[in-house]
């Protein structure tokens, strides 16, 4: 009773608030007296070269902040494989199935079928982010995802023998040295770091180029935040005996 | 307009079909009795969705979207009620049952 009395208190609270909030694109709003903001909305297209305004702010604008999110991600990976172990370069492990229940041939043949289409869809959540919602951070928590369930229905073997060590060790990093690379770029023609505008090489980059080193980037965060999880997964469900060597 | 308002109508389904499957997630008693409700909200309450959004849109390249989001909901949530309720039914776990017409307390 106390509880239900609860909600509706908090239920008519959000309403209040959620009526007094400013209404959407008024011009009088307090977030649009900012300079920032009509800085970004006003100039954000020729100075990023980005159709979406929100892929220029996190690329661009915000750099520094996307960078260091990378480098989070990439610490996190460091942190586990600390506590846990990595396993030995050349190895694969046990995995033992320990649910009472083993999986059945429906599921099986499901996950067998769609995780290639969730592996289909996150390629186009990173190549697409550059115009539309998505990227690398949410394209490569999608592989992540559908390699653990790969992983908890078919094991660790057959998704070590899918995903390579040596693919894989590499590659981990690999969103930390691109966001590195490209932002070094604008320094060597320059510009500032992590810009896209090289004073010294030509006044301003052809548009086209911009994209393609923002899909670089993105690509880049994707492949890394992918591997990351997966090294993450390997290592929480592995055994201690290894069974295998890797051809 | 007619369109508008057939597209209305499903969408109103759905959301039915949602609210309901929601309210016997919450307020059945067991794994299995929970299970048959909220599988009812991916079928019929996300399919409803999609067949009104499919009419709303009319012939262009989102109906062809639509159909294979609806045909991907059906497979995967299928398959998440068969693994949920086989691994429930081997994992032995006991069934809800009402003990001489009084509730044993099992619900929320």
């Amino acid at each position: 009773m106390i509880s239900l009395v609860f909600i509706a208190a908090l239920f008519a609270l959000l309403l209040y608030v959620v009526a007094n909030m400013p209404p959407m694109g008024d011009p009088d709003n307090p977030t649009n007296s900012s300079e920032v903001i009509e800085r970004y909305l006003e100039k954000g297209g020729e100075e990023t070269h980005a159709d979406n305004v929100v892929t220029g702010i996190i690329i661009n604008y915000r750099g520094y902040d996307t960078m260091g999110e990378v480098t989070v991600i990439f610490c996190a990976l460091a942190a586990v494989l600390a506590v846990l172990g990595r396993e030995r370069r050349g190895r694969i492990y046990a995995y033992v199935d320990r649910s009472r229940v083993p999986s059945s041939v429906i599921v099986r043949t499901m996950v067998a079928l769609l995780v290639p289409f969730i592996i289909l869809f996150s390629v186009y959540t990173i190549l697409h982010g550059e115009i539309s919602p998505g990227g690398g951070f949410q394209g490569g928590a999608i592989v992540g995802g559908s390699m653990i369930v790969f992983t908890t229905i078919f094991g660790l073997l057959e998704s070590s023998q899918r995903i390579p060590q040596r693919l894989r060790f590499p590659l981990e990093g690999s969103a930390v040295i691109t966001f590195f690379a490209v932002g070094a770029l604008g320094l060597a023609g320059g510009g500032n770091f992590l810009t896209f505008a090289w004073p010294e090489i030509a006044g301003n980059l052809q548009p086209s180029l911009v994209v393609w080193l923002t899909v670089l980037v993105e690509t880049g965060i994707g492949l890394g935040g992918a591997m990351v999880l997966i090294s993450i997964l390997f290592s929480m469900i592995r055994e201690e005996e290894e069974i295998a060597v890797v051809p | 307009m007619v369109q508008d308002i057939v597209a209305g109508a499903f969408c109103c389904v759905g959301t039915f079909f949602f609210l309901v499957g929601t309210t016997g997630l919450i307020r059945m008693p067991d794994v299995f009795s929970r299970l048959h409700p909220s599988t009812k909200c991916d079928t019929l309450g996300a399919c409803s969705l999609i067949v009104g959004m499919a009419v709303y849109s009319g012939w262009s390249w989102e109906l062809l979207k639509l159909i294979i989001i609806a045909c991907f909901v059906l497979l995967s949530s299928a398959t998440c009620g068969h693994a949920i309720g086989r691994s429930a039914l081997r994992g032995d776990i006991k069934c809800w049952r009402r003990k001489n017409g009084v509730e044993d307390g099992h619900g929320t």
